[in-house]
């Protein structure tokens, strides 16, 4: 199978998703694209921007870091699209408490991350400008996190 | 040139050679044989050497059971092996001729054949090790002709290639890669991979503090 051949099962299979979506959708009983969107606040697209992307984070939450994460606060979902798994462990977030316990989780990930980053440095020195520059934007990214508890989950 | 710049040469041309085709594709019996042969290089999987599993069925059956079913969770469906997701603030991938990655390639007359690759774009993990693999052999040959400015010339592309591309990205895919990895043999090949770019890294950062001066290859190797 070359890649042509892996393109064209991908459109099928897209396809009939979209077929399977518009039939279950029929009745009016599922949610579109657009209301989920209004009941998904804007600060939850912030942090996605802020903290899912390596570039702006220092560090790469995977699919099975955030099922992973989820699964410590017994929370569960299937993999999924990176952004779609986010959208719903956000979703499950009901009490600053909730919130309070994901935002740790997201830290206690980037702080195993930078541990793992400083030990790479001492062994490499020549990296450690590299390692150093992901090290600043996790926290920078932990200090965001606590921002925007401050501002939507206290008074 | 001397018997240890030579040993050094071809030991990175060696491990640049197979940790691009481990992460490019799947492994086949033929190389999972040599691999299992060469003490050398079955020193690179420790974990692996001494899993149960390995020693408990035909290479076979361990490819199609559990190798195979590992590389497609890992390269082509969990964790994303391509460098513009990780470089890029919207985290998006960049397939097109506009990948920075793909500038450099065609500045080297470095050409990649995607398909054949079976990957989507030239800043794949293992496509970005088989340019550092090409390099080091273009180096090696500069060597053996007694071209030392050739060489350091080549040299200086791979370092700033490994400092500006994989030596930025290549740790956090391949500890997520080590983290998830679902068989030894993935357990051992993502670490060895991440120890080796940074090394390789190390050694070229000494090399040019030395302003690649060859003769002291012993003190900086």
């Amino acid at each position: 199978m070359d890649i042509k051949d892996l393109n064209e099962l991908r459109g099928d299979f897209e396809e009939l998703q979209r077929r399977n979506a518009s039939l279950e959708c029929a009745d009016g009983s599922c949610v579109s694209d657009e209301q989920a969107r209004e009941d998904y606040p804007d600060y939850l697209r912030a942090i996605y921007a802020e903290i899912m992307p390596p570039a702006k984070s220092g560090v790469y939450f995977s699919r099975w870091d955030l099922k992973t994460m989820a699964a410590q606060l017994d929370e569960s979902f299937a993999l999924d699209v990176r952004e779609r798994m986010f959208q719903k462990f956000m979703q499950w977030v009901a009490t600053p408490e909730d919130m309070q316990g994901v935002m740790n989780e997201f830290k206690k990930l980037m702080d195993m991350k930078c541990d793992i980053y400083r030990d790479y440095a001492v062994k490499y020195p020549s990296t450690k400008e590299s390692f150093d520059k992901k090290i600043q934007k996790a926290e920078a990214a932990k200090k965001y996190l606590d921002k925007v508890y401050t501002e939507f989950f206290t008074e | 040139m001397q018997e240890n710049l030579k040993m050094q040469q071809q030991t990175r041309i060696n491990i640049y050679a197979l940790i691009s085709r481990l992460l490019m594709n799947e492994v086949d019996e033929e190389l999972l044989e040599l691999i299992l042969k060469d003490k050398n290089m079955l020193s690179f999987f420790p974990t692996f050497k001494d899993w149960g599993k390995r020693k408990s069925m035909s290479n076979k059956d361990l490819i199609e059971r559990y190798l195979n079913v590992d590389f497609t969770n890992l390269l082509l469906l969990h964790v994303i092996p391509y460098e513009s997701f990780y470089m890029r603030d919207d985290q998006m991938m960049e397939t097109g001729g506009d990948n920075p990655v793909q500038q450099i390639y065609n500045d080297y007359d470095f050409r990649v054949e995607l398909d054949k690759a079976r990957v989507m774009a030239g800043d794949h993990i293992g496509v970005e090790l088989e340019f550092m693999y090409k390099l080091c052999t273009a180096e090696n040959e500069a060597l053996e002709d007694g071209a030392f400015d050739v060489a350091a010339q080549i040299a200086a592309i791979q370092h700033d290639f490994l400092k500006e591309h994989l030596v930025e990205w290549a740790p956090l895919f391949l500890l997520n890669v080590k983290n998830e990895a679902g068989t030894a043999f993935y357990f051992d090949l993502a670490d060895v991979a991440l120890e080796f770019i940074l090394s390789d890294f190390e050694y070229l950062d000494r090399l040019k503090n030395d302003a690649y001066n060859y003769q002291n290859i012993e003190e900086i190797a």
